[in-house]
């Protein structure tokens, strides 16, 4: 097979890709039951906007 | 932070919006208290959930005598941190897409998020320019902006009644082409272009991949460290980033000379926000 540039930045977006973390695109997040900052306990249907929901995974509030 | 500036766009957008770190609930208590954040930040203090998610951070040493004795590693009290990033998710909880930066040192902001995903109007002040053939206006997703942060520097097009550009991949005019300056100060990404669509020049019998109307183009940047960064700021403390629209226009009678539109950016960069919470509540 010839291996071209094109294919190549092909297969490493690919693989890019593969190394973002966490469950893929398309497949369903694990749920939890996490307590808020006013000490309510949230899971993701509590969370939930009608058209979806952006979920941030961040370092820490205290560095 | 910068989620709580995006909040009344995610209303809009009819999207919720919460973020998960690893620390105890007195500690996002007195963090939200002190930030005005009024969206869900939620405690994961055994880091669970970040586990449950595969994305805790393994690069993070755990709590070893030899993390003990480093002060910079703070005794090993990272351990248990995610990855950070973003999971957009639609409402029965799949997940639509993922943003997740490779050098931790560097964060999608939420911001730039909206602006890909749902080609969102930040709403902050746009410079508008014009010419005989389009008016071109131009916004930054974040105007006050972090080491690190990645924001998407966005050129809104509209093209004059019967007027086209040609879009990349043409061959044989000058297709648009959206650049920004190099800068020690920021990593410039790839351009992001709408699909196009195909037009058919009878007089000369092609068909060729063009845009007409109103169309976003988009150019995400990264701001760089300190030591990158301060030496480019002006006076002011701003950071100003220039770019180039370049294009060549036609109608259905001729083509006009190819045109460069000066563009251009003015953040302000604010230092890390490294204030801690109260001794008794740190971790």
């Amino acid at each position: 097979m010839k291996i071209t540039l094109g294919s190549l930045s092909l297969l490493l977006a690919a693989f890019l890709l593969q190394a973002q973390p966490g469950p893929p695109i398309g497949a369903k997040v694990p749920d939890f039951a996490l307590v808020d900052q006013n000490g309510q306990t949230r899971n993701l249907m509590s969370l939930m906007g009608t058209k979806g929901l952006m979920l941030v995974f961040f370092r820490s509030a205290d560095w | 932070m910068e989620l709580q500036q995006n909040l009344p766009q995610l209303n809009t957008q009819k999207l919720g919006l919460a973020a998960i770190s690893y620390d105890s609930e007195a500690i996002l208590k007195h963090f939200a208290g002190r930030k005005n954040i009024t969206y869900p930040l939620l405690s994961d203090p055994d880091s669970r959930t970040i586990r449950a998610y595969g994305i805790l951070n393994e690069g993070v040493p755990a709590n070893t005598p030899k993390a003990l004795e480093n002060r910079f590693l703070r005794g090993g009290e990272w351990y248990g941190v995610p990855v950070p990033g973003t999971f957009m998710l639609d409402p029965q909880g799949i997940v639509v897409a993922k943003y997740f930066e490779d050098d931790y040192r560097e964060r999608y902001t939420a911001s730039e998020i909206l602006v890909r995903q749902l080609a969102a109007d930040s709403g902050l002040p746009r410079t508008v320019s014009e010419t005989k053939h389009l008016t071109v206006s131009t916004f930054a997703s974040l105007t006050n902006v972090k080491w690190g942060q990645r924001i998407a520097l966005v050129a809104d097009v509209d093209l004059k009644p019967r007027m086209h550009v040609y879009a990349p991949g043409v061959e044989g005019y000058i297709a648009i082409d959206f650049s920004v300056s190099e800068s020690p100060a920021i990593k410039i990404h790839p351009a992001t272009f709408p699909a196009s669509k195909k037009l058919r020049l009878k007089a000369i019998n092609e068909t060729v991949p063009v845009y007409q109307g109103k169309f976003r183009i988009a150019r995400d940047v990264n701001i760089g460290t300190d030591p990158q960064v301060k030496p480019q700021l002006n006076e002011k403390g701003e950071l100003i980033i220039h770019g180039t629209l370049r294009y060549q226009a036609c109608d259905d009678r001729v083509c006009y000379v190819p045109q460069n539109v000066p563009l251009s950016w003015t953040l302000n960069y604010e230092a890390l926000d490294m204030q801690r919470v109260p001794k008794e509540l740190q971790r």
